[in-house]
């Protein structure tokens, strides 16, 4: 049997189900089944991160993971970084810093800044810069989202 | 809100009204737009740079399963019996006709339900071509047999073009000229004469977002859905190739994930909108990152430049010719040439100028407008070729430029007078947060360090025009419909800013319409950095409109001047519920006088000026011509900051962008073939690329008749950069770079000339 | 994409069974990322992917054998967990150091050891830092189990000795008392870019004499390659200015390296010359 197969996991805290054809990637079942429109395909080469995603708590490139391996994963996009209508940290601080022009890179900025902090919940230029190196943005709002970053670092710390 | 409370809008950094919307990941890009019935098309590419169409074999793609249909040109003429397009001329066929002009040109289509088997068709899909010999370089191009095109086809929209209809035998789709003085007589004068050829590079806009459009026809009318920054000139192009009326045809835009001058004109829509008229039903065509690079690029252009200057180090006379390599389209080259072509002297106020500027066809993919039509072209030939005139004079590069600089109320090159123009307040800046006048450490041993600067001017596309309407509803909301589309530079609350300061409002309360040109009204696009300018004109006459008939009502209520009744319950006394609208329209265009066409003169030839200065240090490992920017300044000249932190952005995120066309991208061809079309292989500027010391400021002029003294910014960044990092690799190894991008490899073999092979 | 199928193996021998020593349409699949961007451009057309990552035990870990000799690295491991692991932090620095300028975060989370050697993509960092230091890996398939120095691997372009229905397991890199390790990425373009070359280079210091030394070549050639030449040249000698620099010539002689768009050919053999004594003076504390 080669043709489509079910898969289920769970999205965003919820579980789910899909029927995932061979070599689709996860971020077309994102997109064309879950209409969830944060994690976006770009470069098509895992260089851009604007389709970044969290595969059991981990970043990958949602348009090289085959989504076929997400069966009975925990995924977890944007859409659900937000606890209702209250913005995450994260979120907030790309807000208040600008760190953002045309926006279609955002999403994956904010989710690698999510791991980003896990890791180095107080990190430094060379830090952030390293760990960002594979998300680009067209308009170039680095100098912002190097702003972002250290800002939401400090809300995160200072909210223990 | 009362209206005792006066708004303080302007030069507020009030955030992006959409923020919330892209921070959630929920703001609208046509590249998620799905309709009920929609078919994907996937376009088939020319392996050849040039050749006649000799079969076209679809038969294998059209028997795939799912497979729609296979589209060719035939099937297009179906539709459209003239299928060309462009803004400039009508050049560009909708797919490949009779003839491939560049290697990667549409020829074919496969229109599936599942865009992943329509990509499998379009791989068994074959052409045969008879090749003909291709001509890739802008130099070569002007004198080469090769004719990329049988006949030139300007637009009836430029009527200023209609001499060169039908003409044939040459690649030289349009030559401006510019004449001030007598620039023989200034030669003769001089006591030095300089002259130098420099070159720039093919470069890409690469947005994030690819170009992407979506065509759905229904019965007499259409609706395009697309990633466009010129709504309105859709509309126009697509009525024209379909003999409609603009009525029948809407251009709806949500955000743009990033244009840069890209999305303009016509791109994919034309297709979209045959191969939706072909099948009566919705088609989206996407492009993958990969294809961008054969959709449109930035002008590489070769200039020749020469300059007399007297002993005291005044130039009186500049020569400039400039070749533009616009690939096998016009597209907007044409503009380009003429716009760019002006300013090709640079900010010096020199007495005998002549300039030439060609457009060229070639062999390559069309190029167009990239954050700055030519501008940054240009501006790193003038102010390399001015900083080496200084150096080579032992005159310090700030105090040659001080000297010759244009000021206000001198005329330009063009005859018309340079105002509101802060071309001394930005060189001062670059100079004072460069510490010029300081002592600096040119390093030794292995490390050279360098310093550079540079200051540009450019003109503004004219004429145009833009149209605004503010619309206040019964309870006193407001609606702002404009044909400026958002793709980040942050128009939506520039906007906003205006329209509010005007009627007492609070900006971030206002929604602003997403064009929709069934709704919004006409505006000429968003380019050029002539949005501030001109819409924000458009939508200040428009509130004042709206205001002055709020103060009507409250006449005709015989309210007294100055209550503060709020209008929503004026409106309620009116119409005895919550009812009516307040209507505004404002609609600008500013002066402009067409320049002659033998002398390039005109007395208005721009509605402001764009100028930028820029500074930069570098670091240069001799060893391996290795070399970082370690410090960039960028200031502009903005008028007024109407949004600091929103203008600010731009200044910055342009100053990035051309970092990455002055060090790391360049379009590499081989027989007409593109080397280097991924991101994997074209480096745009990524967080790393980004100088430690990196500082973007503005100085405000106040433009006199811009909303509020504001004039545009967001392409102005680009034009001073390249010819200062430039410069400060000339002081750090001592030889000018002629040829962008400038690459460790070229900096090695400046310092190591003798090297032969290594 | 075309139809395939897609097997998740829970055992190696399971793995080994639904691979086929005849077929180059079935293949194991790692992590994913090269052969998903095969998979998208139709380079590759798959009928059975077999996929490693439940194969669990014998393709992962990270061990120091018991002598304390060698550090065995499980194919499956991730780049990632590599980066991560105290015992490769402890014997293996530079791999960590490597790890810094690698592609991505999100690639290395899910690239593997295993899959990155058998890409045989030659621009790749790992594969000669891996050949530096003397590694082998252990292959397993229909004829048996193999082990082979990682040199040994490459054939050519994106070709190795591995045959169809053969996966590799693990990795085992020497761990030699005072060596050290380096690697320079040189990029021309773009400071985040493939390299135009890379410089892998182990030696074994005595005073200011270089006991043992191995150097390959990353990027500039069709695979990694190790510079035998320039190594004898340096072997048993102290590392001065001079010799360094006869030994930059001699690399630079010993092969061939071609003219790309990340430089010339003449270019590329000078900073091979000068990175080859940046390494080596780095490595000898000078």
């Amino acid at each position: 049997m080669s043709g489509p197969r079910d898969i289920t996991f769970t999205l965003n805290g919820r579980p789910a189900a899909a029927t995932v054809k061979p070599g689709e990637t996860l971020v077309d079942v994102l997109t064309n089944q879950f209409d969830l429109t944060g994690a976006r395909e770009s470069c098509a080469q895992g260089l851009c991160g604007c389709c970044t995603v969290l595969v059991d708590g981990d970043a990958v490139s949602g348009c090289l993971y085959m989504a076929w391996f997400a069966d009975g994963a925990e995924i977890n996009t944007i859409e659900g970084l937000a606890d209702g209508n209250t913005l995450h940290p994260i979120q907030e601080a790309f807000l208040e810093a600008g760190a953002f022009q045309c926006g279609f890179c955002t999403p994956g900025f904010i989710l690698m800044t999510k791991k980003l902090l896990e890791a180095h919940p107080d990190p430094d230029d060379d830090v952030i810069r390293h760990f960002l190196v594979g998300n680009l943005c067209r308009c170039a709002a680095y100098p912002e989202i190097v702003a972002a970053v250290k800002l939401a670092a400090r809300r995160l710390r200072d909210a223990g | 809100m009362t209206v005792d409370d006066p708004a303080h809008n302007i030069s507020q950094s009030i955030p992006r009204l959409e923020g919330r919307q892209k921070v959630t990941g929920r703001a609208e890009y046509v590249h998620h737009l799905r309709l009920p019935g929609m078919l994907y098309g996937k376009i088939f590419r020319s392996t050849v740079p040039h050749g006649r169409i000799l079969s076209v074999d679809v038969s294998e793609a059209a028997a795939v399963p799912g497979v729609f249909r296979v589209v060719t040109i035939d099937d297009i003429r179906e539709v459209l019996p003239d299928p060309y397009y462009g803004p400039a001329f009508h050049d560009q066929p909708v797919l490949a006709d009779g003839k491939v002009r560049f290697a990667g040109e549409p020829v074919a289509v496969v229109l599936a339900k599942d865009p992943r088997v329509a990509a499998q068709a379009v791989a068994l899909i074959t052409a045969e071509y008879d090749e003909l010999p291709s001509v890739d370089n802008e130099v070569e191009a002007m004198t080469s047999d090769i004719h990329v095109h049988d006949e030139l086809k300007p637009a009836a929209s430029f009527p200023d073009l209609n001499h060169l209809k039908g003409q044939s035998g040459t690649n030289v789709a349009l030559g401006y000229k510019l004449r001030h003085g007598d620039v023989e007589a200034g030669f003769a004068a001089a006591d030095h004469i300089f002259e130098h050829t420099l070159t720039t590079q093919p470069v890409m806009h690469t947005p994030m977002e690819p170009f992407v459009s979506v065509a759905d026809v229904r019965d007499d009318h259409m609706t395009l859905h697309t990633a466009s920054q010129g709504p309105s000139f859709v509309r126009i192009e697509i009525a024209r190739l379909l003999g409609w009326p603009e009525n029948r045809v809407r251009v709806k835009v949500p955000f743009l994930g990033g244009g840069f001058g890209g999305k303009l004109y016509i791109k994919l829509e034309a297709l979209v909108t045959a191969l939706s008229l072909l099948v009566r039903q919705p088609v989206k065509i996407a492009l993958s990152m990969e294809e961008q690079f054969f959709m449109v690029t930035r002008h590489p252009c070769t200039f020749n430049i020469k300059s007399g200057v007297t002993k005291d180090g005044k130039i009186i006379a500049r020569a400039c010719e400039v070749i533009w390599n616009g690939g096998a389209y016009a597209d907007i080259g044409p503009r380009v040439t003429q716009k760019a072509g002006f300013t090709a002297a640079g900010p010096y106020d020199i007495d005998n100028v002549s300039i030439d500027s060609y457009a060229v066809y070639t062999n390559r993919p069309p190029a167009g407008a990239l954050r700055g039509f030519g501008a940054p072209q240009i501006a790193w030939a003038y102010e390399c070729h001015t900083d080496m005139i200084a150096r080579e004079m032992g005159i310090d590069q700030v105090d040659f430029r001080r000297k010759n600089l244009l000021r206000n109320g001198r005329p330009q090159a063009s005859g018309t007078l340079i105002r509101d123009a802060a071309l001394d307040a930005v060189l001062d800046r670059a100079a004072e947060r460069l510490g010029w006048s300081l002592p600096f450490d040119p390093g030794g041993g292995r490390i050279k360090r360098g310093r550079g600067l540079a200051v540009a001017i450019k003109g503004i596309t004219a004429p145009t025009t833009s149209v605004a309407i503010v619309n206040l509803y019964g309870d006193g909301s407001c609606g702002l419909y404009i044909g400026t589309v958002d793709m980040g530079q942050g128009s939506d609350t520039v906007m906003a800013q205006i329209a509010a300061e005007v009627l007492n409002l609070d900006a971030s309360k206002i929604r602003v319409m997403h064009t929709d040109t069934d709704v919004t009204p006409y505006d000429m696009g968003t380019l050029g950095s002539r949005s501030t300018f001109h819409m924000g004109t458009a939508v200040r006459l428009a509130a004042e409109e709206a205001r002055d008939k709020i103060e009507a009502l409250r006449v005709e209520l015989d309210e007294p001047a100055g209550s503060n009744i709020p209008l929503s319950e004026l409106l309620r006394r009116k119409y005895g519920m919550q009812a009516g609208n307040i209507i505004g329209t404002g609609s600008f265009i500013p002066e402009y006088e067409k320049p002659d066409p033998d002398t390039g003169q005109s007395r208005a030839a721009t509605p402001f000026w764009g100028v930028g200065a820029a500074g930069a240090e570098v670091e240069v490992d001799t060893e391996t011509g290795q070399f970082e920017v370690t410090r960039l300044i960028s200031v502009v000249d903005v008028g007024t900051a109407i949004n600091p932190k929103l203008v600010e952005a731009q200044i910055s995120g342009a100053a990035i962008m051309q970092l990455g066309f002055t060090t790391t991208e360049e379009m590499l061809f081989q027989d007409g073939q593109l080397l280097n079309g991924s991101l994997a292989d074209y480096k745009i500027p990524n967080m790393l690329d980004v100088p430690r010391d990196f500082r973007n400021e503005f100085v405000e002029s106040r433009q006199q008749d811009g909303p509020f003294g504001a004039k545009g910014a967001g392409e102005i960044s680009t034009m001073a950069l390249s010819p200062a990092v430039g410069n400060a690799v000339a002081d750090a190894i001592g030889t000018y770079l002629l040829d962008m991008p400038i690459t460790p490899e070229a900096v090695y073999r400046a310092l190591h000339p003798a090297d032969g092979d290594a | 994409m075309k139809n395939f199928d897609l097997e998740e193996p829970e055992s190696l021998a399971e793995a080994l069974a639904l691979l086929d020593e005849d077929d180059s349409a079935v293949r194991p699949i790692g992590g994913g990322t090269a052969l998903m961007l095969m998979m998208k451009a139709q380079f590759f057309e798959p009928t059975r992917l077999v996929s490693l990552r439940k194969v669990g035990g014998a393709l992962g870990g990270i061990d120091l054998s018991e002598d304390g000799s060698s550090l065995r690295v499980g194919a499956g491991t991730t780049f990632t967990q590599l980066q991560q692991s105290p015992l490769v932090q402890k014997h293996l620095p530079v791999i960590g150091r490597v790890m810094k300028t690698l592609a991505n975060v999100r690639v290395r989370n899910v690239a593997t050891v295993g899959g990155n050697l058998a890409h045989g993509d030659p621009h790749l960092d790992l594969p000669p830092v891996w050949m530096a230091l003397d590694a082998a890996v252990d292959v397993v398939g229909p004829s048996g189990e193999r082990r082979l120095a990682v040199a040994d691997l490459f054939q050519g372009y994106y070709e190795t000795s591995l045959a169809d229905g053969e996966v590799i397991t693990a990795l085992y890199a020497p761990l030699v008392e005072d060596r050290r390790a380096a690697y320079a990425k040189v990029t021309t373009r773009a400071s985040h870019d493939w390299p135009a070359l890379g410089v892998a280079v182990s030696l074994v210091p005595d005073g200011d004499v270089i006991a043992d030394i191995r150097i390959v070549l990353g990027a500039a050639l069709d695979m990694p390659t190790r510079l035998t030449a320039a190594e004898n040249v340096l072997r048993g000698q102290p590392a001065g200015d001079d010799l360094l620099a006869t030994a930059g010539e001699t690399a630079a002689e010993e092969v061939d390296i071609e003219s790309d768009h990340r430089g010339s050919a003449g270019y590329k053999n000078h900073l091979l010359k000068i990175y080859l004594g940046r390494v080596v003076r780095e490595l000898m504390g000078r």
